[in-house]
């Protein structure tokens, strides 16, 4: 078998450029889907019967399909019954904030419901409102235990986004696929394409151990 | 029956907490049945009872963490509102102390103390911290200012919650069991710190399984027994000639015997 490695090199800026969009994608829909989740989350808990529910059937809608048809559904389906029409990074991008502001919704949620009642009625019981005892009380204590959950969400979401290349977004995946299919090198441009992913992805992990131990809870 | 009944040292005083007949169901459950009590201006009244009798539900019913199934709680002669908005005022002119403390975890001692009037009031931040420092050394923690719950024994933590309680100029500070999750070497200081506050004039109502501080800090004891009230009175008669048979059982279980 001749192995031309040469292959990658020269298509150096393109894989670079991918790899730049995949990093912007995972930030993007993160910067959208925790504020989303948060949101989410305080609908959910709040005592407004209809925005809980609302809030109830995204997130179960969302969580429960696989993500890749979501993709499919925001390039092919929205465009037609919503006549809602992006780019394909902006589709791709709406589709990851779908999926993922659903997870964290479940995330915050969990983290809220893990704090005592009894730090909410110590907060009232000097005389904050609920949503005084919620802001200064139960949200930051909540963060220390989501933050963990967070930051796993984070590198699957980074590897997740590898699935947008299937409506052509150009990102690391489907720049590797492309020269793939155009050079016909499918060893190399595989491997390369997994080399890459895997420097970039064991940092991050690395990085979400490290927050792990620093935010465990201690009680 | 026995000795005459001693007079109630804050019968001159007027109420400022009026239990009218409280009634609090949990299902079909009779947590409250018809507690009829009442608390006058810088009296101690201590709730005493049996588990699950009703005392920390009666507490619980005064600052509105409970709502009633029937009958009145009058604060200051001025039935608690149903508006959650009006019963925050309330709430506010009365401090609680939990059995588990409750401390927020991520504050230190002080911002635990100061939070509240930073947050309810609108006081700034430096103000509140002063103020907090002074409340601290009242409960002798000044020097654990700085520290975070975590790094308190349980009976620091429950003389920062009384501080964080008092913060708020309570007219009256509601105890809930105090001293039941505290290592008995810690619970004289925090009864040290009440009977303090008591002796100042502060009105109080303590639910409690410490006999000897009922008997030695209240004006008025009331005993619990399935949600009614068996027998109240002045501690002498209460703990020296108890009247009703369920308070010499109860007092007897507890091995109290004068």
């Amino acid at each position: 078998m001749n192995l031309d490695w040469s292959i990658v090199w020269d298509h150096r800026s393109e894989l670079l450029h991918g790899a730049m969009l995949t990093v912007l994608l995972t930030v993007l829909t993160m910067a959208v889907a925790v504020p989303a989740g948060i949101v989410l989350a305080l609908m959910r808990l709040s005592n407004s019967k209809p925005l809980a529910f609302a809030s109830q059937c995204f997130v179960e809608f969302f969580r429960n399909l696989p993500l890749i048809l979501v993709v499919y559904w925001a390039f092919y389906v929205m465009p037609v019954f919503l006549h809602i029409e992006f780019s394909a990074f902006t589709t791709g991008l709406v589709a990851l904030c779908l999926n993922v502001s659903a997870y964290n919704a479940e995330t915050f949620r969990a983290g809220i419901n893990s704090i005592r009642k009894g730090q909410t009625e110590a907060a009232m019981s000097v005389g904050m409102s609920r949503w005084q005892a919620m802001r200064t009380v139960v949200v930051p204590q909540a963060w220390r235990r989501v933050l963990p959950v967070l930051a796993s969400t984070w590198v699957s979401l980074f590897k997740d986004t590898s699935l947008v290349s299937v409506i052509a977004v150009g990102e690391l995946a489907h720049v590797a696929l492309q020269i793939r299919s155009s050079s016909f090198r499918v060893l190399e441009m595989l491997t390369a394409m997994a080399v890459i992913y895997w420097l970039m992805g064991y940092p991050q992990a690395k990085l979400v151990d490290w927050v792990q131990k620093k935010f465990e809870v201690k009680e | 029956m026995s000795s005459p009944t001693p007079a109630r040292k804050g019968a001159d005083q007027p109420p400022v907490v009026v239990y009218d007949n409280v009634r609090k169901l949990y299902g079909d459950f009779v947590a409250l049945d018809g507690v009829t009590v009442q608390v006058n201006k810088g009296e101690v009244m201590c709730l005493i009872g049996p588990s699950g009798s009703g005392k920390s539900t009666l507490l619980r019913c005064t600052n509105a963490l409970e709502t009633l199934s029937g009958g009145r709680v009058l604060i200051d002669g001025v039935p608690l509102p149903a508006d959650e908005r009006d019963a925050r005022k309330v709430r506010q002119k009365m401090g609680m102390v939990f059995q588990n403390f409750e401390l927020f975890p991520h504050k230190s001692a002080l911002d635990n103390v100061a939070i509240g009037p930073v947050t309810v009031l609108g006081m700034s931040e430096a103000t509140a911290r002063e103020r907090a420092m002074v409340l601290l050394e009242k409960v002798g923690l000044a020097a654990k200012a700085h520290n975070f719950p975590s790094g308190l024994s349980g009976g620091q933590q429950q003389r920062v919650a009384i501080a964080r309680a008092l913060a708020m100029e309570p007219e009256v500070m509601l105890f809930d069991e105090p001293t039941s999750a505290l290592d008995p070497e810690t619970i004289g200081e925090v009864l040290n710190v009440m009977k303090r506050l008591a002796d100042e004039g502060m009105t109080m109502v303590v639910v409690t399984h410490e006999m000897s501080f009922a008997r030695r800090v209240a004006n008025w004891v009331v005993v619990f027994d399935h949600g009614k009230v068996v027998e109240q009175g002045p501690p002498e008669q209460i703990f020296d000639a108890p009247h009703a048979e369920r308070t010499r059982d109860f007092l007897s279980h507890l091995g109290w015997n004068g």
